[in-house]
């Protein structure tokens, strides 16, 4: 079977400007700029096979837009191999466009005094759609993803979780056989972001879409994702299924309880304070030896709360306990 | 921080716009690459006009005036058009934001502040578009006006009309308040400057009807009357610019205090 | 093969400058007070051609309705320009913030997506009071319209290409967008002063570094005494900018660094 993505040894080196500071310092910038290198990418290595959903996490400045913009054909790597469904993105981003599909949480593909509707129309366009073909899946997205109410106002009207929607439909049109998704639920509240979670991974189980999915969000890999790559600093962490890393790493909550009193004690199997500051305490919590359930009624027994939050682990708690598991490693 | 902006002197109402010109000209001085792309806009301009009134002045259609005249000319009023900052976009972006609230109750008048800032930022850029204007003229007329006594004139008077342009300007802003933007009127300001000020053209070359409505609106005192002094040492001329100037600035001020006024207590009772 | 291309793409251009039309008159009444206001301030500038010519009748031999015919199609070429291919006044920001992402992932050329995709009403301004210009100069009969339309699409297309030119210097040089858009300026001021004025080198400069002569000389030229060698010289001009244009940002975006290089603080 042929890879849909094949990366080998990957490389990127930015050159970052170091700005001279003072009077005068961004004119003569002009002229002679000092720079530095700095490797976003170093010595990538994956494969991908069709119709795999795979979760390309880790904390921000990691690296993952940076590959995911070389997948897409946008960047020119600095060394290795890339073949994106048999094709050297950067070289056949014209034949690679017609096969690939990308939503980027930060930029938008639609036009913004204009009803998303027109995007649509003309994208048909871009990707050469018969009419007839496109009116039958225009009509099927505008259902699927629930779209019907939005499509006479201008996308500046939109909310933010709205206009997500209508991206991904705009990215989905020509039936991509892969989707790139860079961090599509960024900025989004709660109920958006699992809306969008839902329709993407909805639409790949059913249409067998290959996914290539970026966030820092562990909630979207959990729910959208079976496969998880895990990079830091450039690097390659980890690679296992998402199931064998929430039984490694996430199976861990984050609770914080604000109470009257000042302080809040606790002896339960798996649970241990984190931070302590007067009426705040911020537990770690193995779910798997204690339940959250079991956890709220011991505090509830012991003081009066006056907020509690139950969060996921920060991604970078996670890739540390990642990184000193695999230190520890000979 | 300097102590002029710290120090607190009660018998002197005028210290604190001294102040705040102040700062504005530190600010100004760090804004050095606007200031280069002034510079090369003046030289630009002196530059094909240096060619196109070559060309006139070769074809003998220009009567008595030297080419060296008419430069001298244009870099005069450029000088005084190019020197006032354009705070109108700041006080826009005062009502705007709705940050004029916060500056309201402070103990000096709020276009008060705006107007010093302005002469503040005038006066480094007047500074340094002299300079280069000196340069650009000599070297593109190759010297000096005939009479380069009418030079000394220059100075007093190119204040004078820039000052009172900073004090425009500022009303050109005040429009903001009813018409939400205030470039519609920045453009018809900048405009009645070129063709009624004689920015480019000389009064003198208008039809005798469009130059004396010109001459008896405050637009030819500002651009045309500094302008004028690069054709000869005319002191009684100077000060009848200068009379003119003042009456105009006594006028406009007097006009632009109490629109300001009118437009402040609009505000209030808007509640901002 | 190529040909079944070449109408798809013609298709999507043609949709690109409908998509863009229709997101200009999307805002009805701020666009007809651009429009009006660029055509006013047009026109009271130019009022100065007319105070001059008044007085002097002729500058070596060029009078006012060459004078209306140089800034007609001048200021229609760079309306047009701006109107149809907006983007290119913001290129280099977009460069910079990396806004070129979604245009390089679809199956079309990036550059004319990317200056395809915006528009600004006050182009049409331009547009008008320039066509309302050639149309006062009284030296155009009907069989000069044709003329007169090639000579607007020559100028609005070196415009253009001069346009991406400077701005993907973004690539190089980083935040320019002050600066490329003062020197594009600068070029348009060039083009609006009769030519007969510029002699020797300074002719020659405003033939080739800065593209004044392309840009108004050559196609009004065309205009007022049309000679095959001018057209001949104003499409090579043109198609040596549109290369340089097309070299220019295509080894720019080998640099191109989707807004990471300002992102990246290590």
């Amino acid at each position: 079977m042929q890879a849909a993505i094949e990366v080998e040894e990957l490389g990127k080196t930015f050159r970052v400007r170091t700005r001279r500071q003072g009077r005068g310092g961004a004119l003569r910038d002009l002229f002679a700029t000092e720079t530095r290198e700095v490797d976003a990418i170093r010595g990538l290595t994956f494969r991908i096979d069709p119709g795999e959903r795979v979760a390309f996490v880790g904390p921000n400045g990691a690296g993952k837009s940076t590959t995911i913009k070389v997948l897409s054909g946008i960047l020119h790597p600095t060394a290795g191999d890339v073949r994106v469904l048999g094709l050297v993105p950067w070289r056949q981003r014209r034949q690679l466009g017609f096969r690939i599909g990308t939503v980027f949480g930060q930029r938008t593909q639609l036009w913004y005094h204009l009803p998303a509707g027109d995007t649509f129309d003309l994208l048909a366009r871009i990707y050469d759609q018969d009419a007839a073909v496109h009116r039958r899946r225009r009509a099927h997205y505008v259902e699927a993803f629930g779209l019907g109410s939005l499509l006479d106002r201008p996308v500046r009207q939109l909310s933010l979780g709205e206009r997500m929607r209508c991206e991904l439909v705009a990215s989905l049109l020509h039936e991509p056989e892969i989707l790139f998704l860079d961090e599509p639920t960024i900025g989004l509240d709660v109920t958006a972001k699992a809306v969008i979670r839902d329709l993407i991974r909805d639409e790949s189980r059913t249409t067998g879409r290959t996914l290539l999915f970026t966030s820092h969000d562990t909630g979207d890999m959990e729910h959208v994702c079976d496969r998880v790559i895990v990079i830091h600093r450039g690097q390659l962490l980890l690679d296992q299924s998402v199931e064998a890393l929430r039984r490694g790493y996430i199976g861990r909550k984050r609770v914080t309880v604000k109470s009257e009193e000042e302080r809040l004690d606790l002896e339960l199997p798996g649970v241990r304070v984190v931070a302590r500051a007067p009426h705040s305490t911020e537990l770690d919590v193995d779910v798997a030896r204690t339940s959250v359930a079991d956890l709220v009624a011991a505090v509830l027994a012991r003081v009066h709360p006056l907020d509690l939050s139950v969060e996921d682990p920060p991604m970078e708690e996670i890739v540390r306990a990642i990184y000193s598991h695999a230190e520890a490693q000979p | 921080m300097t102590a002029t902006a710290t120090e607190h002197r009660p018998g002197l109402p005028g210290g604190k716009y001294l102040a705040i010109a102040h700062i504005a000209a530190r600010q100004a001085v760090e804004d050095r690459a606007a200031m280069v792309g002034r510079v090369l806009f003046q030289g630009l301009i002196l530059l094909i006009f240096s060619r196109l009134w070559t060309v006139v002045i070769a074809d003998g259609s220009l009567g008595s005036h030297s080419m060296r005249e008419l430069l001298w000319y244009l870099a005069i009023t450029e000088w005084v058009v190019l020197s006032p900052p354009l705070i109108h976009l700041e006080i826009e972006e005062d009502f705007r934001s709705g940050d004029v609230a916060y500056r309201l109750p402070r103990p000096v008048s709020y276009l008060g502040s705006r107007i010093a800032e302005g002469f503040g930022t005038m006066a480094v850029r007047g500074s340094a578009l002299a300079v280069s204007g000196f340069v650009w003229a000599s070297l593109l007329s190759g010297g000096l006006p005939p009479d380069p006594r009418g030079l000394v004139l220059v100075l007093p008077l190119g204040i004078l009309a820039a000052s009172l342009a900073v004090v425009c300007i500022a009303g050109v802003g005040l429009t903001a308040l009813w018409l939400q933007d205030a470039s519609p009127a920045y453009w018809i300001w900048q405009k009645a400057n070129f063709l009624l000020g004689g920015l480019m053209i000389p009064l003198e070359f208008y039809p005798a009807w469009l130059a004396s409505i010109a001459g008896k609106l405050p637009f030819a005192a500002m651009v045309h009357g500094p302008g004028h002094m690069a054709f000869g040492f005319a002191p009684d001329r100077a000060l009848a610019t200068a009379g003119a100037l003042l009456a105009w600035g006594a006028v406009i001020t007097l006009a632009v205090a109490a629109t300001s006024r009118a437009g402040l207590r609009r505000l209030d009772v808007n509640g901002g | 093969m190529t040909v079944q291309r070449l109408r798809c793409d013609l298709a999507f251009v043609r949709a690109l400058a409908a998509v863009n039309l229709r997101a200009t008159l999307a805002l009805r009444g701020a666009f007809w007070l651009a429009l009006v206001g660029m055509m006013l301030n047009n026109l009271l500038y130019f009022a100065m051609w007319w105070i001059f010519f008044d007085r002097f009748e002729e500058v070596r031999g060029w009078r006012f309705e060459d004078m209306c015919v140089l800034y007609g199609v001048v200021g229609s070429g760079y309306g047009l320009a701006v109107a149809l291919t907006g983007g290119v006044r913001e290129l280099a920001r977009r460069i910079v913030d990396g806004d070129l992402d979604p245009y390089l992932t679809q199956p079309k050329n990036a550059l004319i997506h990317a200056v395809g995709s915006k528009g600004f009403a006050s182009g049409w301004g331009d547009v008008a009071s320039g066509t309302l210009l050639i149309g006062v100069s009284g030296v155009v009969g009907p069989f000069e319209l044709p003329l007169v339309a090639l000579a607007i699409a020559l100028s609005a297309s070196v415009f253009l290409a001069t346009g991406i030119v400077i701005q993907s210097m973004a690539f190089w040089l980083g935040r320019i967008e002050t600066l490329a858009r003062t020197i594009w300026e600068f070029l348009i001021t060039f083009s609006l002063y009769p030519p007969t004025i510029f002699a020797g080198a300074l002719r020659v400069v405003l033939f080739t570094l800065v593209p004044a002569g392309f840009i108004g000389f050559l196609p009004s030229s065309l205009v007022r005494d049309f000679s095959w060698l001018s057209l001949l010289a104003a499409a090579a001009g043109l198609l040596a900018y549109a290369l340089l244009a097309t070299v220019v940002f295509r080894a720019g975006l080998r640099r191109y660094e989707s807004g990471n290089r300002f992102g990246i603080r290590a």
